[in-house]
């Protein structure tokens, strides 16, 4: 009688996503770590358990650095790229002079958010093919042969190149995120400051910004994310090479685990990942101050 | 009334949820009218072989109608995870294809392989039929766990009609081989020398050779294991400066190229050295029309090694534990002369069976290959089957790094010493 009643109906609504978030997300989480402690392979029937030395080693291993500043040009290049150029490009398309082409811009923009990305890297290799590729030929084509350069074979170009195609790829789906904030935009804004005698660049800044601040927040949480966790694209391009010139904490993972069978190790590179992306996530929120939007 | 309803739905989905779950495939034996089943897994989903293999199935399971083959193929790279996840989860198929050495090693240490020797001993008609040398790669601890099949080996490819045109001999020594890379670039080849240098492998097979050809036996032999490897011997230095002199012959497209774009380069004629393995021969022969002939990889002075090692290792089949007996009856048919000769007039690639290979089924240049596979004084196994993957990998990054001038010989050893010292314990 006294005992709070849970209702009943709402639980039940909530059960099947408790249910599977358990299991496919939170139980693999600890299971994964609970792993960081053990050294094994897949080959071998018993689990070593190491304690935190597999930690220690992380410590030490350079290429775990090198590949954490490769993470990292990803993600201040692609916060540039795809939060600022692509809100400016939203900007643009939603701008009247551009309204009757600007469904077709927005069409062509997003195409390649439509394509796999597995079919996108083979596409760009060839793009980037040293030989017959379609970038140094067109270099070669404006008189630019000195810097017609193997992109992807070259240390310090390989990098960039691979991150060079994820703008491509990615760049229109957070222009679509930002012109649909645009669009709720309230018109009166504008033509207030219309009357103000505004420039564009003046409403860009003092109307557009602080408007679509939200979703700004947004992208740059998925952007940020995205690059901590990203895998296929290095991985097709380059395969984290020459020598670790490309490789980004995924990529080392993956050859740690299926490469090397250093089940345990690979683990404890897969816990830094969800660290680095925990604590990522938590900044922002805390810099943005999202929810507490009065 | 309603809410037990609403339950029995909310229970309903909960089951079904978790059966769909737990409904792995627990009954992988379907009874083919009582017929024996056994799981074939090989890693050739392309042609030639993939048709040659069912052929030979449809042929078998013809000639024992008591006998149903269920087939299954992924190729190379996803074949080597994939039988891993099979061999930890006891879903290891009856007969598959392995590599030899320390690929082989690693399986058999999950004590799921069957030990063939009483197989082997049973039938000798069978078992002697195929080259003695090539069991080596299979063999642990005086117990053999797989039957050889496919023979390779590597060697330096040239075009010979433009080593005429620029009158360069076959070179004997590492020098001459040098200096004839020399005169082919002053003849205005940019890149007399190519390698697909983004297939760490394709780095592996040379620095392979190369250490056997610099390096004294007893050091490679204590080293290579990893128990007991150092790898301090100043040859390794000198083995990687040598790689690092090749790359500079590679041109700047080298690191960011495959290993079939080279080969492609070298069938096209604008590339006259190619360091290929003997199973491409034919591909290239499809490819293009150059003449071309092969020479081992030339001796280095000073070396302390074997001048006329062969690098190359077998790939073979392996029976599971749990197999039925028949499997082996399918493992014999397999390996037999017949199916062997057919298998290399078909594919190209030689093969370990003695008999097998004759001008019936092979060209010349492959029948020259042939005869410098089964004589050679040591077979050395791929760099990368012979040591452990964590020294392997260290040595092929650090071979890109040495092509793209990142990273100095010194460096790279420090690294393997250290890796090297991990797996001592």
């Amino acid at each position: 009688m006294t005992a709070r009643k849970i209702p009943l109906i709402p639980t039940l609504f909530i059960l099947p996503s408790i249910l599977f978030l358990g299991l496919f997300i939170y139980f693999p989480l600890v299971q994964n770590l609970y792993n960081s402690f053990f050294q094994f392979s897949v080959f071998s029937p018993t689990k070593e358990f190491v304690g935190f030395a597999s930690f220690q080693q992380l410590l030490q291993d350079k290429v775990i650095v090198a590949a954490f500043i490769n993470n990292v040009k990803y993600a201040v290049i692609s916060v540039f790229f795809q939060v600022f150029f692509a809100l400016v490009l939203a900007t643009i398309l939603e701008d009247k002079v551009f309204r009757r082409i600007a469904p077709a811009l927005r069409v062509i923009y997003f195409m390649p958010v439509m394509i796999s990305i597995s079919v996108i890297a083979l596409l760009f290799t060839f793009v980037y093919n040293p030989q017959m590729g379609l970038l140094n030929s067109f270099l070669e084509l404006i008189g630019l042969e000195n810097l017609a350069v193997p992109w992807l074979g070259n240390a310090t170009t390989a990098i960039y190149a691979v991150i060079a195609m994820s703008q491509w790829q990615s760049i229109g789906f957070i222009t679509m995120l930002f012109i649909v904030a645009i669009q709720k935009i309230p018109k009166d804004l504008y033509e207030a400051a219309d009357i103000d005698g505004a420039g564009k660049i003046r409403k860009f800044f003092n109307i557009t910004v602080p408007q679509v601040k939200e979703t700004m927040f947004v992208n740059v949480l998925i952007t940020v994310t995205g690059s901590i966790l990203v895998f296929n694209e290095p991985f097709i391009l380059t395969g984290g090479g020459p020598g670790f010139s490309s490789t980004t904490l995924s990529v080392l993972m993956y050859e740690q685990g299926f490469g090397k069978d250093n089940m345990g190790y690979a683990s404890v590179i897969a816990t830094l990942i969800f660290v680095l992306s925990a604590i990522f996530a938590l900044i922002q929120i805390r810099v943005s101050g999202t929810g507490k939007d009065d | 009334m309603k809410k037990m309803l609403l339950f029995s739905i909310f229970l309903l989905l909960l089951s079904s949820v978790l059966s769909a779950c737990n409904s792995s495939n627990t009954t992988t034996a379907s009874n083919e009218e009582g017929k024996v089943v056994i799981d074939f897994f090989h890693r050739w989903p392309n042609e030639p072989r993939k048709s040659f293999y069912d052929e030979k199935i449809k042929e078998y399971m013809e000639a024992n109608p008591d006998v149903h083959i269920n087939v299954n193929s992924v190729l190379n790279d996803s074949y080597k995870e994939k039988i891993k996840v099979l061999v930890s989860s006891n879903d290891l198929p009856d007969i598959f294809s392995s590599w030899s050495y320390s690929f082989a090693e690693n399986l058999v240490s999950s004590e799921k392989i069957m030990p063939l020797n009483d197989v082997l001993s049973e039938d000798t008609e069978w078992s002697s039929s195929i080259i003695e040398s090539q069991y080596e790669g299979f063999k642990f601890n005086e117990e053999t766990y797989g039957v050889p099949f496919t023979v390779d080996g590597k060697a330096f490819f040239y075009n010979k009609a433009i080593f005429e045109e620029n009158n360069i001999a076959v070179p004997k020594t590492y020098d001459e081989f040098i200096a004839a890379l020399d005169s082919l670039k002053q003849a205005g080849f940019e890149q007399p020398l190519v390698e697909g240098l983004t297939d760490t492998w394709a780095i592996s097979h040379y620095l392979g050779t190369i250490f056997k050809r610099v390096v004294d036996p007893a050091v490679l032999e204590k080293d290579y294991k990893a128990e007991t490897g150092e790898f301090t011997d100043p040859g390794y230095i000198k083995g990687l400066e040598i790689f690092k002199q090749l790359t500079g012959y590679m041109g700047d497209v080298s690191t960011a190229m495959d290993h079939e774009a080279a080969r492609n380069m070298f069938a096209a004629g604008e590339v006259p050295v190619l360091y290929m393995q003997f199973a491409e021969i034919k591909m290239v022969q499809e490819a293009g029309k150059v003449d071309f002939g092969f020479f081992d990889f030339p001796a280095v002075e000073d070396g302390k090694g074997d001048p006329t090692a062969l690098t190359g290792a077998p790939e073979g089949w392996m029976v599971s534990k749990t197999a039925p007996k028949e499997t082996i009856d399918f493992l014999k048919f397999l390996t037999s002369a017949e199916t062997a000769a057919e298998f290399t007039k078909t594919d190209g690639q030689l093969n370990a069976v003695k008999g097998a290979v004759t001008s019936d089924n092979v060209n010349a240049t492959s029948q020259e290959a042939y005869e410098l596979v089964t004589n050679a004084t040591s077979t050395a196994p791929w760099f990368d089957n012979a040591v452990n993957i964590n020294i392997a990998d260290v040595f092929m990054r650090g071979g890109q790094e040495l092509a793209t001038g990142q990273s100095t010989p010194e460096d790279i050893m420090k690294t393997v010493q250290q890796e090297a010292k991990k797996l001592n314990k």
